[in-house]
C-alpha cells in the first residue's frame, strides 16, 4: 500500500531521502536539500514538496544543474549559452558530441530562491538594469560574480521579436566581453490568403517566407555549434536529436494530460512547473531528464489509477499563464483550494512535438516560429482557450512577472478573449522574485478566485 | 436566526449582527484597527451582544472575511472580502452589476454576473495610490482632516496635476506644489482625481452600469464624484458603504448556516493567521 500524497516540507524531503538512500539505488546527484540551503538556496526551507521519490528526484536534477555545468566545463565539454530561446539552440546543441547546452536566463529564480541574499540584482542595478526591468536581469549579475554558472564557451541569442527588456539585458551583457551570436526571429504574423504558408506546431501558420527566413538564421547557428564543436552537425545527427528531444515532450505531453485532467490532481503545481522547465534545456542533461520525466510520470499514473490526488476532489481548476518569480505562490494556489488544470508558461511551443517528416533544419525552424513571445498576444490567447478547454479549467489566472515587457499588455488581450470565449474567470496577478510583503493579498486574490469557481458551480 | 460578519480591514474593524427573521442588521459597531485582530474582534462583538442582551449562544454562526480574517479566532470559517462585498452590496442595490471597493490598503474591482455572483474581479495589489491611505497622507500634509476633504475639494477652481504613480512621491510632490503655491483646494481635488483615475485604469473599458462604490473611502465626499468623471458612467455610492463587507460576511453566514452556501468558506484554523 502506498503512502497517500501529500505535500511535505524540505525536512520531510530529506527524511524520504535518508530512506530511500537506505533502499534502492539513486543516482549520485540526489541528495538531501538541505546542502543546498548551506549554499545559500535559503527559499527551499519554506516551500512544500510533492512527497515522492521522484519529487526528490527532480528537484535535486534542478539543484545540482550548475554543479553539472562545472563538471561539464572541466571535462573539457564545450558549454553553450542559450539565450532568450526556449527550446530550439538546445535541440541542435545536444545533437553534437561533447556539448552541453543551458539556459543563462534562468538565473531569473536565482534572487528567488537565494532570497535575495545574492546579491544579483545590487550587480544588475549598478550596471543600469533595476527593478523596472524583468528579473532575468539576476543573469546579468551572474554573468559579473561568476558564482552561478560557468562562463559559455559561447552564446547564442535570438533578436527581434523578443521581449525588449531582455534585449537591452543581453546586449549589456555583451557589452561586458561576452560575445554573442546573434540570430534574429521575425515577428511572426498570418500569411497573406494567397500567401504561400505553412503550418506551425501548435496549430498555427506562417509564412513559408518567415520559415526560409528562421531557417538560414538557424543554419548560421549551426555553422557556429559545428566550429564550437570541431564536428560536423548533419541532418541526420539533427534529425536524431530531434528524436531525443520530442521523447523529453512526450513525456511530458502524457505527464501534463494525466495531471491536468485527473479528477483528482495527482502532483502540486510546483512540480509541474518545475517538471515543464525541462522542456527548455533539458537541465543541462538530456538523457538524466528523460529518466527523471519517467520517474514522475509513473508517481503520476499510479496516483491516477489509484484515484488519489494531492487536494480535494473538488479543487478550483485553475489554468496557470506564465511562471512566477516566487515558487511559494505556487504552493498558496492549493492551499487556497485549487489545483491545476492546465499551464501556459511562454514555451507552449518546446512543448509540441517537432514535425520528424520534415527536413530537420525546416521542423525547427517551424518550432522557433510557433514561439507564443514570437507571435501575436491574440494567438497566444487562442491557445490558451484550447488549452483551458481541453483540460477542463474553471478558471485561468494571469501571474504578471514584474518589468518583463511581455507581460505590460499581454493580460488585458488574453482577459479578453478568455472571457468571450469560455465565460469563466480571469484573474490577474502580480508576483515579484520574493513577494513575502503580498503573500496575504495573494492569498486573498486566489481564494477568492476559488469562491467564484464554486459559485459558478451552484449557478 | 441571528448570524454576525466580522470584516477584519487593514484600518478599522467592523462587525454586523444580521437577524434572518427581519431581514435587517440589528447591531453594528466600527473599531480602528490594532495589532490584536483576534482581542478587538471580540471585544467589538462582546459589547454589540452586550448593547443588544443577545446571549453568545443566540448567534448561530460567524463569518470572517478582510485582510486580518483568519487572525480572528471565533469565526466558524473566512470568507474573502471580494465574495463578501459583492453580497452586502447585492443586498443593498439588487442590480448591481459593477463594484468599486476602496478600502483603506487595497482597491478592487468587481464584476457581476446577473445573479449577484462574482464575475470576475481586479485588485490594486501594488501600491497605495490607489487607496485611502493615500488620502489619509495628503489629509496629514494638508493639515486637514479626512472628513473635510469632500469640503475643500468642492472649493477647488482647477485640480491639481498629480503625476507620481506612488505614495511617497505623491507626497513630495504636493510639498511641492504648496512652495509653488497651490490653493489646498486644488491640491485635494488633484488626489481625488488621481485615485479615481487609478482605479478606472484596473477597469479598462469594462464598467458595465450601474456602477456601486463601497468601502470606507466612498465616505469620503467627493470621491464618488471623482470616480464617476473618471469611468465616464454615474457611479452611486452603496448604502452604508463601510459596512458592506461586514453585512455580506453575516449573509454568507446565514447561508451557511441553513445549509446555502456549501463549500463556500474556510476554516480560521486551516488558513492560519494572517499577518
Amino acid at each position: 500500500m502506498n503512502p497517500p500524497p501529500k505535500r511535505i516540507s524540505m525536512e520531510g524531503l530529506d527524511l524520504l531521502c535518508a530512506r530511500r538512500s537506505a533502499g534502492a539505488p539513486m543516482p549520485a546527484y540526489v541528495g538531501p536539500l538541505r546542502r543546498h540551503v548551506a549554499e545559500g538556496d535559503r527559499r527551499l526551507l519554506r516551500l512544500e514538496y510533492d512527497a515522492s521519490p521522484a519529487a526528490l528526484r527532480l528537484w535535486s536534477f534542478l539543484l545540482t544543474e550548475e554543479e553539472r555545468l562545472h563538471a561539464a566545463h572541466a571535462a573539457g565539454a564545450k558549454i553553450v549559452g542559450a539565450m532568450k530561446d526556449l527550446g530550439t539552440v538546445p535541440v541542435m546543441a545536444y545533437a553534437l558530441p561533447n556539448v552541453v547546452a543551458f539556459y543563462p536566463d534562468g538565473a531569473w529564480w536565482t534572487p528567488c530562491v537565494m532570497e535575495l541574499s545574492d546579491g544579483l540584482f545590487c550587480i544588475a542595478q549598478s550596471l543600469g538594469f533595476g527593478e523596472s526591468f524583468c528579473p532575468v536581469r539576476a543573469m546579468l549579475g551572474a554573468f559579473v560574480n561568476r558564482a552561478h554558472f560557468p562562463i559559455p564557451d559561447i552564446l547564442i541569442c535570438s533578436a527581434g521579436a523578443v521581449c525588449d527588456d531582455f534585449s537591452a539585458i543581453a546586449q549589456r551583457v555583451e557589452s561586458l566581453g561576452h560575445p554573442i551570436l546573434w540570430w534574429e526571429m521575425p515577428h511572426r504574423r498570418r500569411p497573406e490568403p494567397d500567401e504561400p504558408a505553412v503550418e506551425l506546431p501548435g496549430g498555427f501558420s506562417a509564412p513559408a517566407s518567415q520559415a526560409a527566413f528562421v531557417r538560414s538564421e538557424l543554419e548560421r547557428v549551426r555553422a557556429a555549434l559545428e566550429g564550437l564543436a570541431g564536428a560536423p552537425l548533419g541532418d541526420a545527427e539533427l534529425a536524431a536529436g530531434i528524436a531525443e528531444a520530442n521523447r523529453v515532450r512526450r513525456l511530458l505531453a502524457d505527464l501534463r494530460r494525466l495531471a491536468y485532467t485527473a479528477e483528482a490532481c495527482p502532483m502540486p503545481a510546483l512540480e509541474m512547473l518545475i517538471a515543464e522547465m525541462l522542456a527548455i534545456h533539458f537541465c543541462s542533461d538530456r538523457a538524466e531528464s528523460i529518466r527523471v520525466l519517467a520517474d514522475l510520470l509513473e508517481e503520476v499514473r499510479r496516483r491516477v489509477k489509484e484515484k488519489v490526488g494531492i487536494v480535494a476532489k473538488d479543487a478550483a481548476r485553475v489554468f496557470w499563464v506564465n511562471p512566477v518569480a516566487d515558487l511559494r505562490v505556487m504552493n498558496l494556489l492549493e492551499d487556497s483550494g485549487g489545483r491545476l488544470a492546465g499551464t501556459e508558461f511562454l514555451f507552449s511551443h518546446a512543448l509540441d512535438p517537432i514535425p520528424e517528416d520534415l527536413p530537420p533544419m525546416e521542423a525547427l525552424a517551424r518550432m522557433a516560429l510557433a514561439d507564443p513571445m514570437a507571435g501575436p498576444s491574440a494567438d497566444r490567447a487562442a491557445r490558451i482557450v484550447r488549452d483551458a478547454r481541453a483540460f477542463g479549467a474553471e478558471a485561468v489566472l494571469v501571474s504578471r512577472i514584474p518589468g518583463a515587457s511581455h507581460c505590460a499588455l499581454e493580460g488585458a488581450v488574453i482577459a479578453r478573449v478568455v472571457r468571450e470565449e469560455l465565460a469563466i474567470p480571469v484573474v490577474e496577478i502580480e508576483v515579484p522574485p520574493v513577494a513575502d510583503p503580498m503573500m496575504p493579498t495573494l492569498r486573498s486574490q486566489l481564494e477568492a478566485l476559488v469562491e467564484t469557481v464554486q459559485e459558478r458551480r451552484k449557478r | 436566526m441571528i448570524c454576525a460578519g466580522v470584516d477584519a480591514g487593514s484600518r478599522t474593524l467592523k462587525i454586523a449582527l444580521w437577524d434572518r427573521a427581519s431581514g435587517r442588521t440589528i447591531a453594528a459597531g466600527v473599531r480602528d484597527q490594532g495589532t490584536d485582530h483576534d482581542g478587538l474582534a471580540r471585544e467589538l462583538f462582546e459589547e454589540l451582544l452586550r448593547a443588544e442582551g443577545l446571549p453568545r449562544e443566540r448567534v448561530a454562526r460567524i463569518v470572517a472575511t478582510g485582510y486580518g480574517r483568519g487572525a480572528v479566532s471565533f469565526a466558524d470559517s473566512t470568507v474573502t472580502e471580494i465574495t463578501c462585498h459583492a453580497v452586502g452590496v447585492r443586498h443593498h442595490v439588487p442590480d448591481a452589476a459593477t463594484i468599486v471597493e476602496i478600502g483603506g490598503q487595497d482597491s478592487k474591482l468587481l464584476r457581476l454576473n446577473r445573479d449577484g455572483t462574482v464575475r470576475d474581479f481586479a485588485m490594486n495589489d501594488r501600491c497605495a495610490a490607489g487607496t485611502g491611505r493615500f488620502l489619509e497622507v495628503v489629509a496629514s500634509r494638508l493639515g486637514a482632516g479626512l472628513g473635510s476633504l469632500g469640503a475643500l475639494a468642492r472649493l477647488a477652481d482647477a485640480p491639481a496635476p498629480i503625476s507620481s504613480m506612488c505614495v511617497v512621491f505623491a507626497e513630495t510632490e504636493i510639498i511641492g506644489l504648496l512652495a509653488s503655491g497651490s490653493r489646498r483646494e486644488d491640491i485635494v481635488a488633484g488626489v481625488q482625481a488621481a485615485i479615481a483615475s487609478r482605479v478606472a485604469a484596473m477597469l479598462g473599458r469594462e464598467a458595465a452600469p450601474p456602477v456601486i462604490f463601497t468601502g470606507g473611502v466612498a465616505l469620503v465626499p467627493g470621491m464618488a464624484e471623482a470616480l464617476a468623471s473618471a469611468l465616464a458612467t454615474p457611479v452611486r455610492v452603496c448604502p452604508n458603504p463601510q459596512m458592506t463587507g461586514a453585512v455580506g460576511a453575516a449573509l454568507i453566514a446565514c447561508r451557511q448556516a441553513s445549509g446555502g452556501a456549501a463549500g463556500l468558506g474556510r476554516s480560521p484554523a486551516v488558513g492560519g493567521p494572517r499577518p
